[in-house]
């Protein structure tokens, strides 16, 4: 790798338009010269049609700058309802650590790390400004990035505010509560704009609250609608699948990530996450819907059109929630809208995405060892002897599951559907005896992993049809984003601090970069000033490459 | 390029652990006074509201109550007790304010506790047939191929607790994660060897440091560190896992041979 002074660009900056509004008909099209919104596209797919850096050409990817972000009060303007403080509330578990994927708007990069937004020049890296807010608590896990309608920005805290910033400036126009820290409630999604829609979800495991989606308006930040993950009382729909009333509004489902959007169906995609309490269905027997399913929702009045449940009755912490990933491809010969998902169960899905029929179940680890097969829908059914008890289960996945919340990637030059795996294995301990658990009900504890690889798949049969196992020695492995490009590369990273390009056609390695630490969140790619920039986050630090001209 | 870029010198650092790092959170809750609030608990609330406050047949489940989470050392839970709810048939309680405290004291521990998988118990794991266990040992197993109950696991369960001795079998290598929370540093017996042959015909031994798709680096006998480049398949590197039998045996155990193999290894104090 080769830093280069890049005095071009740092020119061309100061003729850039800063700040520039975002046209909301970017958000229509595949990105090319933005990145307007967290995959990129609606479609989840996180391919680009660049290809002026290539396969001929990767090699000579070089470093165009790197910058380092702290948070904290420091040097920022700050907001926020919890006490003066000058801790570094986002050094939480993970450290300072960019989970984010970056907007791109009018040469402007925006993204979070949780209680802190950023806004850096795309053509160097330098900041332009940083907001953080002084939290009340919520689990500090990571956050996924901005969400932008015209000039605002909105951002989710780990303390459960939706914020709305000025993108050009950084200062704040309003916050609104979304949901109660104290339920141990936490957010970490990006929220996904739609037409005049800001799609703002949240999470939190801890104690057995029920999930939802809400729509708020970008302007005034009211509430529009809101989507409930479980039905709230006996006779509603949904309900048969649950013992009681109670059960039901204590049964988890969170938003944990964005989901994606088809414009024609005007239907929105979303993974629901596990039912609570996690690791034990004692007080919860039923298929506990809407949870860990994939539901299509109408985006102006947030009703459920159709839903497909990939765990019923899930006891192993699978949140559902992956990207549900659309595009338009043949199935046994005829052409059809489908949405594909490789999920943390360990299991691929294909779905036609007008109406949820079920087309393709396919599992896509070898170690998976929890479910007795498939029912007539292709549901996994679970193994029974598979659920927490005292003395304890082995299972794989473990609750990080067969993959996690980093993005995968559709090649639709390839047709292969791309996901960052793990075959990891776990021991499940009942740990709540009462016959109302609550929490995780369970105790796990790690039994070790075959370790992490890439893996491309058919969507057409669920056949693995090249996979890259990561040699590796001890440290975090763990799933990496991935992105393709029409330059017929594929960017992702491994647990060894490796930025790596490879051929999405047959997994060869094409071009790698040692990073200072390992990829932390989904690489994106865009044309700026005629030039096509890599961009990836990797803990506290952004890393544009592109290639010397 | 496999150019073997060497240099003898001081072993590779590899991340120290911290000592006694643990991720373990605590409540902060006076540890007294949860035990007074128990004791009030139980004889002024627990008949309605269950033994372990979950709820029962008259009152509700306090540990998801968003009064109680809401509350602050009793603010709120105060006004109930004291109040009452006479709506829902709930008595007053004409409690001092030192036991309302102290009440709340203990709600807020057993919401705590609900709360923080972390701090979760595992009970009695010792269920499995210690008999079939040891003719596993011997036998399916092939445990006593590398292992023998007189030799290197002699008094191996009384070093242990049946939970982490369990762990310990099925993946001894405590690494990641795992290692972060306890604070430990690795095994040598359970590190991983390998050979890099070069083109010249040259061989490096040792133990694995690190490895990925571009890199491997070793740390000899002697204590001497080497670092190669990968391209593809040169130089021929061959890891060689001491636990390969452990992880293999990850896909073969049945859940009742673990708990018979548990039963059989807490025997051995």
């Amino acid at each position: 790798m080769r830093c280069f002074s890049f005095l071009g660009a740092v020119l061309a900056s100061a003729a850039g338009l800063w700040g520039q509004m975002l046209d909301p008909a970017l958000l229509l099209k595949e990105p090319t010269t933005a990145w307007p919104t967290y995959n990129g596209d609606y479609s989840g797919r996180r391919f680009s049609p660049l290809d002026q850096i290539n396969q001929a050409n990767v090699g000579h990817l070089t470093l165009a700058w790197v910058s380092r972000f702290a948070p904290g009060a420091q040097g920022a303007i700050v907001g926020g309802e919890g006490p003066e403080s000058t801790r570094n509330d986002a050094l939480g578990f993970f450290g300072a650590r960019i989970a984010a994927t970056p907007l791109m708007v009018g040469g402007v990069l925006y993204f979070a790390m949780p209680d802190n937004a950023f806004a850096v020049d795309a053509r160097t890296g330098r900041m332009l400004w940083h907001y953080f807010w002084k939290t009340k608590g919520g689990i500090h896990i990571g956050n996924r990035g901005v969400g932008m309608y015209g000039n605002w920005l909105f951002f989710e805290t780990p303390d459960d505010y939706l914020v709305s910033l000025d993108a050009r400036t950084g200062k704040e126009r309003w916050h609104k509560q979304i949901a109660d820290v104290k339920q141990e409630y936490f957010s970490t999604p990006a929220p996904v704009v739609i037409g005049n829609h800001v799609l703002v979800g949240t999470g939190g495991d801890s104690l057995d609250v029920p999930g939802f989606l809400e729509a708020h308006d970008p302007e005034t930040g009211d509430v529009q609608w809101k989507w409930w993950t479980e039905p709230m009382k006996k006779g509603d729909p949904g309900a048969e699948t649950w013992p009681d009333d109670y059960s039901m509004r204590h049964g988890g489902g969170m938003t944990w990530l964005p989901g994606t959007y088809d414009p024609e169906l005007h239907l929105y995609y979303l993974g629901t996450g596990n039912p609570n309490p996690v690791e034990t269905g004692a007080s919860r027997k039923g298929d506990n819907l809407w949870t860990c399913s994939i539901v299509a929702l109408n985006v102006d009045t947030g009703k459920i059109a159709w839903y497909y449940q990939a765990s019923p009755h899930d006891t192993h912490d699978w949140d559902n929630v992956e990207t549900p990933v659309l595009f338009d491809g043949v199935w046994q010969g005829k052409p059809r809208k489908l949405l594909a998902q490789a999920a943390r169960n360990g299991y691929f899905f294909v779905l036609d995405r007008t109406n949820g029929e079920h087309l393709l179940t396919t599992p896509f680890i070898s170690t998976l060892n929890w479910a007795t097969g498939l029912n007539a829908k292709g549901q996994p059914v679970g193994d029974p002897k598979k659920e927490a008890t005292i003395d304890g289960v082995l299972v794989s996945p473990s609750s990080n599951g067969a993959t996690n919340w980093p993005p995968p990637s559709f090649d639709p030059q390839t047709g292969l559907f791309y996901v960052s795996a793990n075959e990891s294995f776990s021991v499940f301990f009942l740990s709540d005896l009462d016959p109302h658990p609550e929490g995780y009900g369970a105790a796990e504890k790690s039994a070790g992993s075959y370790g992490s690889s890439l893996k491309a798949i058919d969507y057409q049969t669920g056949r693995i049809v090249w996979q890259h196992k990561y040699p590796s020695e001890g440290g975090f492995g763990g799933p990496t984003g991935i992105l393709t490009t029409a330059g017929r590369l594929l960017f992702t990273g491994d647990s060894s601090q490796n930025l790596i390009a490879f051929d999405p056609a047959n997994g060869k390695i094409l071009w790698h970069s040692r990073l200072a630490a390992r990829v932390t969140n989904g690489p994106e790619t865009y044309l700026l000033d005629g030039r096509q920039y890599l961009v990836v986050g990797a803990g506290d630090s952004l890393y544009a490459f592109t290639i010397e001209q | 390029m496999a150019a073997g870029a060497m240099w003898g010198q001081a072993p590779a650092a590899r991340p120290a652990p911290r000592a006694g790092m643990r991720f373990r959170p605590v409540s902060g809750l006076d540890a007294a006074a949860v035990e007074r609030g128990r004791t009030v608990y139980e004889s002024h609330c627990a008949f309605c509201h269950g033994a372990n406050a979950k709820g029962g047949e008259s009152g509700p489940d306090l540990i998801r109550s968003v009064t109680v989470l809401d509350d602050e050392k009793g603010d709120k839970i105060g006004a109930v007790v004291l109040n009452g709810r006479p709506d829902k048939g709930m008595p007053k309680f004409p409690l001092p304010p030192a036991q309302i405290a102290d009440i709340a004291a203990f709600l807020h521990q057993k919401v705590f506790d609900a709360a923080q998988r972390s701090t979760y118990q595992v009970h009695n794991i010792v269920t499995g047939d210690a008999k079939a266990g040891e003719a596993y040992f011997n036998g399916a197993g092939k445990c006593a191929s590398c292992h023998s109950p007189a030799g290197d696991l002699r008094g191996i369960a009384a070093k242990y607790d049946p939970p982490t001795l369990e762990s310990r079998f099925l993946m001894p290598r405590v690494g990641g994660f795992e290692a972060m929370m306890s604070g430990q540093g690795p095994d040598p017996r359970t590190q991983t060897k390998v050979t890099v042959t070069l083109e010249s015909g040259q061989k490096f031994t040792g133990r694995l440091d690190s490895i990925d798709d571009f890199n491997v680096s070793l740390t000899t006998a002697e204590g001497e560190y080497h670092s190669f480049a990968r391209d593809g398949d040169r130089p021929k590197v061959l890891v060689e896992d001491p636990l390969q039998t452990h992880l293999d045996m990850l896909t073969r155990y049945t859940d009742t041979e673990i708990r018979n193999l548990t039963a059989y290894l807490v025997t051995l104090k």
